[in-house]
């Protein structure tokens, strides 16, 4: 006999939400912060001929300066900013100094880049097809792979969260996050890869890295120096 | 701050946390629930006259927020993410949660969620939940029916695993 088998169903459904009540959020985001994402939604409905691409590039670009850690803002970003919102990818650093990535569209490689790099990740963001000949692959066990990076693929959203623990890095090594964006989007989003393509210009294809017919974003490990992963 | 800006601002701070809990309970991940649900208020001041009108303005939230994700659900739906799927999920990002509950919820249906979710955070009546998601009232009843029967079932197992 269990607990649950005695109640009826509203008994269930309080105790239900009483246990989701129960879990820890964040603060809710300024209302400032709110209201302006919501002025600049209704300015581009407003702008003739600005088109989704434009949107959403616009949306990666708030997340370089915008999704900052709160750690962070004081010394970055002195005025209070709009929340962890936006449309193509966020990064946020937990309390533990893990890094959490949740990439929806690659739209700005270079933005992303800058984020981890802010954040004190020696990073790298490629775009698959187009290696970047400053770097040069980090030899690494599945052991350290795992150790540096964790992935979770949600169920429900299908969004990518990829935590990347900078703790594990190896003196002298860096992450390189390569993805292969689309070209019929105008840099707007991840595609799938094509597989010779994404195969023979892989920095480093991890022993245990397999369905590269579904890669559209790989993680690897790289030397670090300052023109791979920045100084 | 003018009285709509003010008002607006009433009902977000009202607003954002049973919205929040509401998308989570469907999304499962507390970080893509704050976003969807941040873009979904952006959306409501965007559109404040015509939500402030809603008879329903935080399943407006709700919704928005859901149909966000399913939005990139879709767009998504021809690409895979990760290379390697075997890797866990990683134990931090279920730090504080409930995560035999969250892994009950998950094994639900989308749908059964989102009826569950208004149900529960927004107190909403059966006839309402069906207007918001543009079904019949039976076709919610059915959902909250299964998704309860269900939710009872790997909550019992859960227990009856975890001794």
């Amino acid at each position: 006999m269990n607990v649950h088998d005695d109640m009826n169903d509203t008994d269930l459904l309080t105790a239900a939400r009483d246990r989701l009540s129960a879990m820890p959020l964040g603060s809710p985001p300024d209302v400032e912060a709110i209201m302006a994402g919501g002025r600049a939604r209704r300015r581009r409905r407003l702008i003739p001929g600005m088109t989704g691409t434009l949107a959403v590039a616009a949306g990666a670009a708030l997340a370089v300066t915008a999704l900052t850690p709160a750690s962070h803002q004081a010394t970055r970003q002195p005025k209070p900013q709009p929340t962890v919102k936006l449309a193509a990818w966020s990064v946020t650093e937990k309390a533990n100094g893990n890094i959490t990535v949740i990439v929806r569209e690659l739209a700005d490689p270079d933005g992303l880049q800058s984020t981890l790099r802010a954040d004190g990740v020696p990073a790298n963001v490629t775009v698959l097809g187009h290696p970047d000949p400053s770097c040069r692959p980090y030899p690494m066990s599945q052991a350290l792979f795992r150790s540096v990076y964790q992935a979770d693929k949600t169920a429900a959203s299908g969004d990518t969260v990829l935590v990347i623990d900078p703790s594990a890095l190896p003196s002298g090594a860096g992450v390189q996050i390569g993805a292969t964006v689309g070209p019929d989007a105008g840099g707007r989003g991840l595609h799938r890869a094509d597989v010779n393509q994404a195969i023979h210009h892989a920095v480093h294809q991890p022993a245990h890295q397999a369905r590269a017919d579904n890669s559209v974003l790989r993680a690897v490990l790289v030397y670090a120096s300052p023109q791979c992963t920045g100084g | 701050m003018s009285n709509e800006q003010s008002e607006f601002a009433e009902f977000f701070r009202a607003s954002w946390e049973p919205c929040l809990r509401a998308v989570l309970t469907v999304v499962g991940h507390p970080q893509l629930a704050e976003d969807q649900v941040a873009e979904a208020f952006e959306r409501a001041w965007a559109s404040w006259r015509k939500v402030r009108r809603h008879p329903a303005p935080r399943a407006w939230v709700v919704r928005t927020a859901l149909n966000a994700g399913a939005s990139w659900w879709r767009r998504r739906s021809r690409e895979l993410p990760l290379a390697d799927h075997d890797l866990t999920a990683p134990g931090d990002l279920d730090h504080g949660l409930d995560s035999s509950l969250l892994t009950a919820l998950r094994r639900l249906s989308p749908r059964q969620r989102e009826v569950i979710a208004l149900r529960i955070f927004l107190d909403l009546d059966t006839d309402t939940i069906a207007r918001q998601l543009r079904i019949e009232a039976g076709t919610v009843r059915m959902h909250l029916s299964r998704g309860v029967m269900a939710l009872r079932r790997e909550l019992t197992a859960t227990n009856n695993h975890g001794g």
